[in-house]
């Protein structure tokens, strides 16, 4: 059973017998949408075109690719139907532990490793896929072809795992296990450097609407082909199967009205970054009636909307969904039967949400311009409120003491994020100050900073300590300004990489705080810390003065561990030239002694 | 042995006690032998205790509340 009803379809309901003669069985992720066939119907069309057909790719190598994903998206309905799959096409289980465990130690070839991590970074990472992606699978043979299936597998993976934890099925086979090791491992291994879109990506074939029925249909039903479906012309088959889904999920209008649906599009693309989607599903809110600013709006919280309650309820079911897949449970299929939607909308919605994963990926896949000037531009910049999101940090989120305000304050309760506020502005002033140098321009970055917090809160997805997400906002915010301030400074450059050595070689007193005064320690602690280039100074602001773990300030940074630690060190070592004067040890005879050895320089 | 710059590179999670044993014992085999870098070690230590000890960057607790009486007053602005 899973959380909706599920009916008897006819027996010669063709995707059944379909999926019989493919797989043996009838998965019981499509047995839990029987209230609705004409999705049942769209979803095994897409599944057969990117799954079954060999082509560019093997049906292994897409199997890796849906094995790989379910397993970083801690599906465990997913895992185990891939799992099985490769089993039955030949794949011993102890390869596909060691798949799931870390398939750059498995049996498989360096190309098909390279796959693997540009499945696994376009589907947890999508914001980050750059051209420079794609070119790494080119040096690895894949032909554009090949590039398209990987980008489809891992989007139809996405779409699946999102059907899989919205409709909760009992998994097909003996469930299987998903090592814990997985995220930290991806954590490690990728490469998380923001790369510049410059999109598309892969080589197309013209197509008109005249000669190609998918796109004299797109033309009708929307005035313009979009970008999305132009960029996937290598596979024309594939373009007619999403024709097919968006025709029977997102077209019809006998439970969901369209408004309903181009939101819940328009609320998961915004929280996933996805300036082309959100462009696009503004556009299509725009041609139902619904204004600019308003569906702008929308995007940005549609707490603060005239939205119904029912709507605004529905939007919270499915951003949660789509980008808090972990949080989801039964209640919150509940909670919405309560507002009144019926068990066939709650369905439709889960199959809107993972259409809208499904989009997302293929988009961040493909590169795709917008097709309409876009009111609101997400780059990578822009990814503080993700930044920490897609790096799991390894004290959240159970043990984060602010989860239940948050939980409110998504849930629209305006008045728990005072509490928020009041915790949290001491640190992010310190932060702040430490950052601009001056305590008036941090009062005012500290209202900014918890501005842009409430605007941005249902795009926390808790995976990090809110405190943490909090922190990287700040940055930001604190880094902004100092880039108004100085335009002309590259702060990021101000000291040569290589160029620094110790210099202070005296040795410091025993209790170095019996020398001054708290309060003049204060003062050249400010001094030093505010002396180090901005790099340093971020590092140690969030490691010595807030207190942050490693790798909760990596998050904060979106940088990786080793490069803070690298920093941290820096900065630490300047700190220390900086204070020497004022710490070293009087008279010490030490340093004599030093000044005559041969040990007393730098070997 | 390790040279005082490969040293400096390198003794940073040494600093924080989180260096695996086998990096551990390099480092201190050469610290054993060079005080120079037996002086940065002892400093950075206790400058990492003085800069965590020191309150440089700490907003006086009542400058809080007009903080969060701003914010939710711009948050409430907003929403009508």
């Amino acid at each position: 059973m899973s959380y909706l009803r599920e009916t008897e379809l006819l027996a010669d309901f063709a995707p059944f017998a379909s999926f019989r003669e493919h797989f043996g069985f009838v998965p019981k992720l499509f047995r839990a949408q029987t209230l609705l066939p004409r999705a049942i119907e769209a979803e095994a069309g897409i599944a057969a075109t990117v799954l079954l057909k060999e082509q560019a790719l093997t049906r292994i190598q897409k199997e890796y690719i849906l094995l790989k994903v379910a397993a970083v998206q801690q599906s465990t309905y997913c895992v185990t139907s891939h799992y099985q799959m490769l089993r039955m096409l030949g794949r011993p289980e102890n390869h596909l532990d060691q798949i799931m465990i870390d398939h750059r130690q498995a049996d498989i070839s360096a190309a098909d490793a390279a796959l693997l991590d540009f499945a696994l970074k376009l589907a947890k990472h999508g914001p980050w896929i750059s051209g420079k992606d794609i070119v790494n699978l080119r040096n690895h043979g894949f032909s554009d072809e090949a590039v398209l299936e990987a980008i489809l597998a891992t989007g139809l993976a996405n779409f699946l795992c999102t059907l899989s934890v919205g409709l909760g099925p009992a998994p097909d086979f003996e469930p299987v296990k998903i090592p814990s090791g997985e995220m930290t491992q991806q954590r490690d291994n990728l490469s998380l450097s923001h790369g510049e879109s410059s999109g598309p990506y892969l080589r197309v074939v013209e197509q008109s609407a005249a000669s190609f029925p998918p796109f004299a249909f797109f033309q009708e039903q929307f005035g313009f082909i979009p970008n999305i479906f132009r960029a996937q012309t290598l596979r024309l088959d594939v373009i007619e199967a999403e024709a097919g889904v968006i025709r029977a999920v997102l077209l019809t209008e006998d439970l969901l009205s369209r408004v309903q649906k181009e939101s819940i599009l328009l609320v998961i693309s915004a929280a996933n970054l996805n300036t082309y989607c959100v462009a696009v599903h503004c556009e299509m809110l725009r041609a139902l009636g619904v204004s600019v600013e308003d569906s702008d709006q929308i995007a940005i919280n549609h707490h603060q909307t005239d939205l119904s309650e029912a709507d605004k309820s529905l939007l919270d079911f499915a951003l949660k969904l789509a980008v808090r897949p972990a949080e989801f449970r039964l209640d919150d299929v509940d909670l919405l039967e309560r507002q009144g939607f019926s068990e066939e909308k709650i369905l439709e919605a889960v199959v809107m949400t993972a259409l809208t994963n499904f989009l997302n990926t293929l988009q961040m896949g493909l590169g795709t311009t917008p097709d309409f000037t876009p009111k609101r531009v997400f780059t990578t910049k822009d990814l503080y409120p993700f930044v920490e999101e897609s790096r799991l940090t390894p004290d959240a989120p159970s043990m984060d003491p602010d989860a239940t305000l948050v939980a409110r304050v998504q849930n629209g309760e305006t008045d728990a994020f005072e509490d928020l506020v009041r915790r949290h502005s001491r640190r992010i002033f310190g932060t702040l100050v430490g950052l601009v140098g001056n305590p008036e321009d941090a009062r005012d970055a500290v209202q900014d900073v918890f501005m842009k917090a409430f605007e941005h809160i249902n795009r926390f997805q808790g995976r990090s300590k809110f405190s943490t997400w909090l922190v990287s906002i700040a940055i930001n915010t604190g880094t902004e300004l100092l880039r108004q301030r100085k335009p002309l400074d590259s702060l990021d450059d101000f000291e040569d990489e290589d160029g620094f050595r110790p210099r202070q070689i005296q040795s410091w007193a025993e209790n170095p705080e019996e020398l001054c005064t708290a309060a003049q320690r204060s003062d050249l602690v400010r001094e030093a810390v505010l002396r180090l280039p901005e790099k340093y100074r971020v590092a140690v602001l969030l490691r010595d003065i807030n207190q942050l773990s490693t790798e909760e300030a990596a998050a904060a940074l979106g940088l990786g561990v080793p490069a803070v630690k690298a920093r941290l060190l820096r900065g630490r070592l300047m700190l220390r030239e900086s204070l020497t004067p004022h710490f070293q040890r009087a008279e010490s005879p030490r340093t004599e002694n030093e000044k005559r050895s041969p040990n007393a320089q730098l070997r | 042995m390790l040279s005082c710059a490969e040293f400096l590179a390198e003794f940073g999670d040494y600093l924080e006690d989180a260096a695996n044993p086998e990096l551990r014992s390099r480092l201190e085999d050469h610290l054993h032998e060079c005080k120079v870098c037996q002086v940065i070690v002892d400093s950075t230590r206790k400058t990492i205790r003085i800069v965590t000890d020191s309150d440089s960057f700490t907003l006086s607790a009542d400058t809080v509340e007009p903080i969060v009486a701003q914010v939710m007053a711009r948050i409430r602005d907003k929403k009508r």
